[in-house]
């Protein structure tokens, strides 16, 4: 190749090469909508009112009714107990990684921040996982509640996925919050003597 | 009448020089095969965090320590029945032989530290020292396979086997520095994530190292076979692109990107054809050098993000989050990864003048 043609092909390739890389296509990419994920879950008890000593099972079943996203989670909280042993058992559970206990005192996530603001757990939950977040792919768990104490047996439910984008990346949008500032809806379980 | 122990003594003299060639190629497809598991591996880790040992990209990159293995033993039978060069080979047989024992320890290591501390981040001690052993196993697979076409005269098309002596050696080392640099090792147990000033400098001065080495070392081996930049760049692009974009929907669409990256390479290409003095050849390692950042996309990001910006990226954000700092990196990095990328070169050199024994 003659040297005349030689030098500006190659600077023309190279201009082509650093422009696109460094500056059209990340310009592109940075306009691009973001996918977002949006949880949602139905959740229902057996019995809402039991005799002290009998069990309750509350089923939940939930998946992603948006666009593709990385984590699908849903949580289970107490905040009438301070441990979870002998009160709540996971009967059936087909979410894709293993349910995380998390205890009294433990450091957790709060206001959807992902891990980026911390605070201490006031009272024991469950959270449920699968990653990735594949659009309307079901997922259940239930639980067997015994609670060992007579009165109103509160049990918070909510679902939040990954990336939290906007409001609604998690479930529910409104209502009462919990102890991560997050929205949860609330279950009651009357026990009599 | 001659015995069978003879007869077969016989057989091994005969062959040896072709079962220590294909035992060396064993080793480094072996290892091409572990490294292209490592990098689903950690690609599925991110995406699924499995729970368990028992996982596909454990099975690839086991089978690939499983051939490696093989590939030793009949590497170090033949050199033992060589009749000449068997003082130059030695080297070469001495490293995969150390290699492969700190591959094989790694396995039950691997196995006992998941048993007792859950599952590992990238860098914890069994992965160190998977990941030596996988460098060290390429190395020597590049030493014999390299020297044996020296030795035998080699240079018709067949000299493009280097591509296959390289790959794994690049690839090996990239994990190597990967390992040292990205934020992937941190656990409910332990945290071994590199302090990110640390993993800023080995990550800018390593990684365009590598890319620059390997490069040139392929084209000088090769004594300048034309393509040799775009063959072995572009099978590392494939690779890196088949294990840790392809399988993340959410950066599926950057794979344009991504293959944009075969520009520099032929540009390289064309220039050595065209003129092989000292300054295009430096001119040359200084844009590999130059292109590393887009080179090892998307994972990269992870390192420069924790200087620069400090954001939790979940994985489908991975490729916003690269090209929100694109142009930062790039002005950072751009006069170190060039001197890196030309003293590549001078390293290419030096390991060609060891491995034809100049």
């Amino acid at each position: 190749m003659k040297k005349i043609l030689f030098f500006p092909v190659i600077a023309s390739l190279l201009v082509i090469y650093f422009v696109m890389s460094v500056f059209v296509l990340p310009e592109q990419f940075l306009e691009k909508e973001q996918l977002i994920s949006q949880p949602y879950f139905e959740a229902k008890l057996s019995k809402s009112e039991i005799s002290l000593g009998e069990s309750t099972s509350l089923e939940i079943k939930s998946k992603n009714i948006g666009e593709y996203g990385d984590i699908h989670i849903v949580s289970t909280a107490f905040p009438d107990i301070d441990n979870t042993d002998s009160i709540i058992k996971i009967v059936s559970y087909d979410y894709l990684q293993s349910p995380i206990f998390i205890q009294k005192g433990d450091e957790i996530s709060i206001n959807y921040s992902s891990g980026l603001e911390k605070s201490v757990s006031k009272y024991p939950s469950i959270e449920a996982m699968s990653r990735p977040s594949i659009p309307n792919v079901p997922f259940s768990m239930t639980q067997l509640i015994t609670p060992q104490k007579t009165g109103v047996f509160q049990i918070y439910v909510k679902s939040i996925n990954i990336p939290h984008v906007n409001e609604s990346s998690h479930f529910p949008n409104s209502g009462n919050m919990d102890h991560q500032n997050e929205f949860v809806e609330k279950f009651e379980i009357f026990v009599n003597p | 009448m001659v015995s069978e122990t003879k007869l077969d003594t016989g057989f091994m003299k005969v062959n040896s020089k072709k079962f220590f060639l294909l035992g060396s190629f064993m080793v480094s497809f072996g290892i091409l095969i572990v490294t292209v598991g490592g990098s689903w591996d950690i690609t599925n880790h991110l995406l699924s965090k499995p729970e368990t040992f028992f996982s596909p990209p454990h099975g690839l990159m086991y089978t690939g320590v499983a051939i490696t293995l093989f590939g030793v033993s009949i590497s170090a039978i033949g050199w033992k029945n060589l009749q000449n060069f068997k003082r130059e080979y030695f080297t070469s047989i001495k490293i995969q032989i150390l290699g492969i024992g700190l591959l094989t320890g790694a396995g039950p290591f691997d196995f006992i530290w998941h048993s007792n501390f859950g599952l590992d981040g990238l860098l914890s001690p069994p992965h160190l020292t998977l990941i030596t052993g996988m460098f060290l196993c390429a190395v020597g697979g590049m030493f014999a396979i390299s020297r044996f076409l020296k030795f035998n005269n080699i240079s018709n098309s067949l000299s493009y086997l280097h591509v296959l002596a390289i790959i794994p050696v690049w690839l090996s080392g990239s994990g190597l520095i990967s390992s040292l640099s990205l934020p992937f090792s941190k656990t409910d147990y332990f945290d071994f994530n590199p302090e990110i000033r640390f993993a800023f400098i080995i990550a800018t001065i390593f990684y365009p190292m590598i890319i620059s080495t390997c490069l040139f070392l392929s084209s000088k081996l090769s004594n300048f076979k034309p393509g040799m930049f775009t063959i072995l760049g572009g099978l590392f692009l494939l690779i890196y692109g088949s294990t840790a974009i392809a399988p993340n929907f959410a950066l599926v669409d950057s794979l344009i990107f991504y293959s944009l990256n075969l520009i520099p390479l032929v540009v390289s290409d064309l220039i050595i054809s065209f003129d092989k003095s000292k300054k295009s050849l430096i001119f040359v390692g200084g844009l590999i050098g130059s292109v590393f950042y887009m080179f090892y996309y998307p994972y990269v990001m992870y390192t420069y993000n924790e200087i620069l910006l400090g954001k939790l990226v979940s994985p489908s954000l991975i490729d916003y989050v690269y090209f929100e700092i694109i142009s930062q990196v790039i002005v950072l990095t751009i006069i170190p990864s060039i001197i890196v990328g030309i003293f590549g070169l001078l390293l290419s050199e030096k390991i060609r003048k060891k491995i034809h024994l100049q």
